[in-house]
């Protein structure tokens, strides 16, 4: 890694020019007369004109400059000018929605042109926060602007922007989804998370568990996801035809029961692997450490091997609740609900901004959780130890 | 005291240890040493049923050692080992407050008895009672490792290759601090460890294992005077046997009441081991050492002929 | 004599996924058992074998690019001059993988439409992050040691690149090639709610019209598929892992 302040930040530079290239050569933002026809694309200078989409590209041309002599000072001020373009990407859309946007039914929908932007901004925010060593929390803080001036700019200005006319013409069904959406995956993470550990207790103490068990599991990945949500259709329509508290529980072949049980049945594997792999994976010289100073072994499990295990679990529990977040969306295709219905539902009336309206969500959430929970294994890891 | 009566252990069909018989005396500091392999670990993790011996008997103190509960067995000694295994998890004082916690002492006594062992260990409290593991130093890890083998005070030390992973620097000190501490401690301590020359610098009682049977014991002096057989002299050294020899024994030994004759120019304590004058002499160019005591008065004289003389000297 | 039987189980699982895909009307029996309220049970909305030669066509396409773009993404970041990208790059790829596969697909069909286009992109961008983890991995793992004594002997920047790093790293690299390809097989049937046509179809077509043998067919070629492919992945001779 080349000195700071010696020779230009590279990375920066590149995706600050590849940015601005996309921001003045892709579509920007498109217009549609109503919800079903697909819009037409305008770019920046087909919006404010020749002379406009050049004097926006003076910020673009100002970060590269700070890239180009990348000491502290510079970086810092790449990173609050990229905090204030984040923010006035709204305003962006507002401006559009002004200048382009006649009749009631008409909608603005975002371009290509802004995803990647707004993609590409958000790798410049992530190479200054790791070059400035910043930490995560603050990290997060500096999105918030951002998301401010967005909330802003939809209730004064965005009324027009196709996302959110389909969010406020389903808001009391699109909470709802995000409920069940979250109860579907916490009820399964929370369920294999007590199986998995159960399971891989067992695995640890009689290995022809651990043989079969590992066997069954790897098998049950090869499913895909969306045959095992069918697969279980019939058996459940079966169950609940024939026994009559599980149809009283609401169990039948289609719904939250079959999702359920698939899910939870992903899960059981990364769960239970790293659960397992945590635990025997702890340093032998200090069990027999702690064995040789006269620990009983619930002692040893419970001050020893757990703590030291615990952060490869939480690391196991993240990857499985990011997983169960994608793997619930497919879920609503045998009616269980959650976010994925939008997503299969606009696919169906090919209705691109319901897709999106169900698919941005659950890449929200993943990332979300992901975070927090990747946070929590970093406070859980005493001393740094790894 | 520790005895060992006949002890045997099997894993499935292979023997690794056969039929050893060893007592060490209370204060005593027995070292096992001999190839990797040679079971001198297993016999060592017989004593606190880390491993459970399969024939023979196992006393300590009188006592059988499965008279006693696992745990209350090992709580009575203290354990130190190769990779120090320090709980990473656990700041510095709470791994040496590991044993009395386990005891149920009052957190006070805990807290006075690890500020009193750091200090015995050279370890500033403030500067390392916070630390965790992985901020320490192999030789720090190490002594805390013993900190911890030591804090509840027990009569009996079990402690395996713990100087093992360490630079010789390091190695020869903590050596140092352990025979010290062993003076004033006088705890009955089972060291294993596969290098001879810190076999011979700490032991008051030598063990020699080869293939699971214990091929000679005895004080280090008379090892190296009598090896029992070929692999006991070539583990000792083979030709290098008179320098170890001579680092065990101290010039007072060897040294004759000041005589007539001037006192030679090169000095030399007399407290130093032979194997240092000796190398005083070659360095200096020197047949002749004059032996001083503590605030360097001059006790007596060394020279070569005495040095390598014939041991009805002694 | 060793090399034959060691490709004698990848053989087995492969001749047993044609079989099934050519003898799929054989079975009428069995899912006439499992689906006996329907009229008809065996999928013949397309022929099996067209199902299962997309489903691999989209899969190995995407595959080779994945391999391309990922273990070509990875050396360029761990050479001298593309150093400055390593971080971001590994970020990425750790960003990357918390993206569902359903959120990417639905994501890339309104900007490439309907059809088998977007299930290649999604099935690329979800394939790439396994290969670029684990090349980086691979790459960054070597022994510095070894390293130090291949720039020490002379030899140049591509003579290590492809003698020492490559089939050090192999091992490693294959194995996020075999992840990448083994989760994309079944992520591929996905594609079949986009109008992707592959061994999803069946499995959609069932789940809409309730016909168990039809899901249960798309399932057991997807899985057979899978494995398969994994068990070839297993055989394959890994340079310095013997």
């Amino acid at each position: 890694m080349r000195p700071e302040g010696r020779g230009p930040n590279v990375v920066l530079l590149s995706l600050t020019l590849v940015a601005l290239a996309a921001w003045l050569g892709l579509d920007s933002v498109s217009v549609a007369a109503n919800r079903i026809v697909s819009g037409t694309g305008y770019r920046v200078d087909e919006v404010i004109g020749a002379g406009g989409a050049l004097a926006t590209s003076l910020p673009w041309l100002a970060l590269a400059g700070l890239a180009w002599q990348p000491a502290r000072r510079h970086l810092l001020l790449a990173l609050a000018l990229v905090v204030l373009m984040l923010s006035a990407l709204p305003g962006w859309l507002a401006l559009s929605a002004v200048f382009l946007v006649d009749g009631a039914q008409a909608r603005l929908g975002i371009g290509a042109g802004i995803w990647v932007v707004l993609f590409l901004l958000l790798l410049v925010m992530i190479e200054l926060r790791s070059r400035l060593a910043l930490t995560r929390l603050l990290g997060w803080a500096l999105l918030l602007p951002p998301v401010l001036s967005m909330g802003f700019c939809l209730a004064r200005w965005l009324e027009p922007l196709a996302l959110w006319q389909e969010y406020r013409g389903r808001s009391g069904q699109f909470l709802g989804a995000v409920g069940e959406h979250l109860l579907l995956v916490g009820v399964a993470v929370g369920t294999s998370l007590v199986l998995g550990v159960l399971l891989a207790l067992a695995m640890r103490r009689w290995p022809g568990v651990q043989k079969m068990g590992f066997g069954v599991l790897n098998f049950l990945q090869t499913i895909p996801s969306i045959a095992l949500f069918g697969l279980l259709l019939a058996p459940l329509a079966w169950l609940s035809a024939n026994v009559d508290w599980l149809s009283a529980l609401g169990v039948s072949g289609i719904g939250w029961a079959p999702a359920l049980l698939a899910l939870v049945g992903y899960s059981l594997l990364p769960m239970v692997r790293n659960t397992f792999v945590a635990l025997e994976a702890v340093d032998p010289g200090v069990i027999d450490a702690a064995r040789g100073m006269g620990m009983s072994r619930s002692q040893v499990f419970r001050q020893v091997r757990l703590p030291l295990a615990l952060p490869v679990i939480l690391e196991g529990i993240r990857i499985t609740t990011v997983q169960a977040i994608g793997l619930t969306a497919v879920a609503a295709l045998i009616g269980a609900g959650g976010l994925g219905t939008f997503i299969f539902q606009g696919l169906g009336q090919a209705a691109m901004d319901m897709v999106l309206l169900g698919a941005l969500p659950i890449l929200l959430l993943a990332l979300l959780v992901d975070a927090l929970l990747g946070a929590l294994t970093d406070i859980l890891r005493p001393g740094g130890a790894e | 005291m520790i005895e060992l009566i006949h002890v045997t252990k099997r894993f499935g069909a292979a023997v690794a240890v056969d039929d050893i018989s060893l007592s060490v005396a209370r204060g005593e500091l027995c070292v096992l040493v001999g190839t990797s392999g040679c079971g001198k670990s297993t016999t060592l993790r017989m004593i606190n049923r880390l491993i459970e011996h399969s024939e023979g008997e196992i006393h300590i103190d009188d006592q059988q050692i499965r008279a006693f509960r696992e745990e209350t067995l090992r709580r009575r000694m203290g354990y130190a080992i190769q990779s120090t295994g320090l709980f990473p998890h656990w700041t510095v004082a709470r791994n040496i407050g590991l044993v009395p916690r386990l005891l149920k002492w009052p957190t006070a006594r805990i807290q006075a008895r690890v500020e009193e062992l750091m200090a015995l260990l050279g370890l500033s409290m403030e500067e390392f009672s916070g630390k965790y593991p992985h901020q320490l130093s192999g030789g720090q890890a190490q002594r805390v490792g013993v900190a911890r083998a030591l804090a509840a005070d027990p009569d009996i030390l079990l402690m395996d290759e713990p100087f093992g992973a360490l630079d010789p620097i390091t190695r020869e000190s903590l050596q140092d601090e352990l025979c010290e501490l062993q003076s004033r401690l006088h705890k009955t301590i089972v060291f294993v460890t596969h290098d001879m020359d810190e076999a011979l610098r700490l032991a008051d009682h030598l063990v020699v294992m080869h293939q699971g049977r214990i091929v000679q014991q005895g004080r280090p002096l008379e090892l190296l005077r009598e090896p029992a057989d070929g692999f006991v002299e070539s583990l000792l050294g083979g030709e290098d046997r008179g320098l170890k020899e001579a680092a065990l024994l101290p010039v007072s030994q060897r040294m004759l009441p000041l005589g007539p004759r001037l006192l030679a120019r090169e000095r030399i304590g007399q407290h130093a081991s032979l194997r240092e004058a000796l190398s005083v002499m070659l360095w200096r160019h020197a047949e002749r050492l004059t032996v001083v005591d503590d605030d360097d008065m001059p006790v007596g004289e060394l020279s070569l002929r005495r040095l390598v003389g014939a041991r009805s000297d002694e | 004599m060793n090399e034959i039987r060691r490709w004698v189980v990848p053989l087995g699982w492969l001749a047993l996924l044609l079989a099934t895909t050519f003898g799929m009307g054989q079975l009428e029996g069995l899912f006439r058992w499992i689906e006996a309220d329907s009229r008809q049970v065996i999928y013949a909305r397309a022929d099996f074998v067209t199902l299962l030669g997309r489903h691999l066509l989209v899969v190995s396409v995407a595959a080779v690019l994945a391999i391309m773009l990922g273990v070509g993404a990875a050396i360029a970041a761990t050479r001298d001059w593309g150093r400055d990208f390593l971080p971001l790059v590994s970020q990425l790829a750790s960003i990357g993988q918390t993206f569902p596969p359903v959120a990417v697909l639905a994501l890339a069909v309104p900007v490439l439409g309907f059809g088998t286009l977007p299930i290649i992109v999604a099935l690329l961008l979800y394939g790439l992050l396994p290969i670029v983890r684990n090349t980086l991995a691979g790459l960054e793992g070597i022994d510095p040691g070894v390293m130090e004594a291949a720039r020490g002997m002379g030899m140049s920047g591509g003579q290590i690149l492809r003698q020492v790093e490559l089939p050090l790293a192999a091992p490693v690299i294959l194995a996020g090639i075999r992840t990448s390809v083994t989760i994309n097989i079944a992520t591929a049937a996905i594609g079949a709610t986009v109008g992707a046509s592959n061994l999803g179809d069946p499995i959609i077509s069932g789940i809409v019209n309730g016909n168990t043998a039809y899901v249960v067919q798309g399932a057991l070629l997807i899985g057979l598929l899978a494995i398969s492919v994994d068990s070839l992945f297993s055989r394959l001779p890994l340079a310095g892992s013997r």
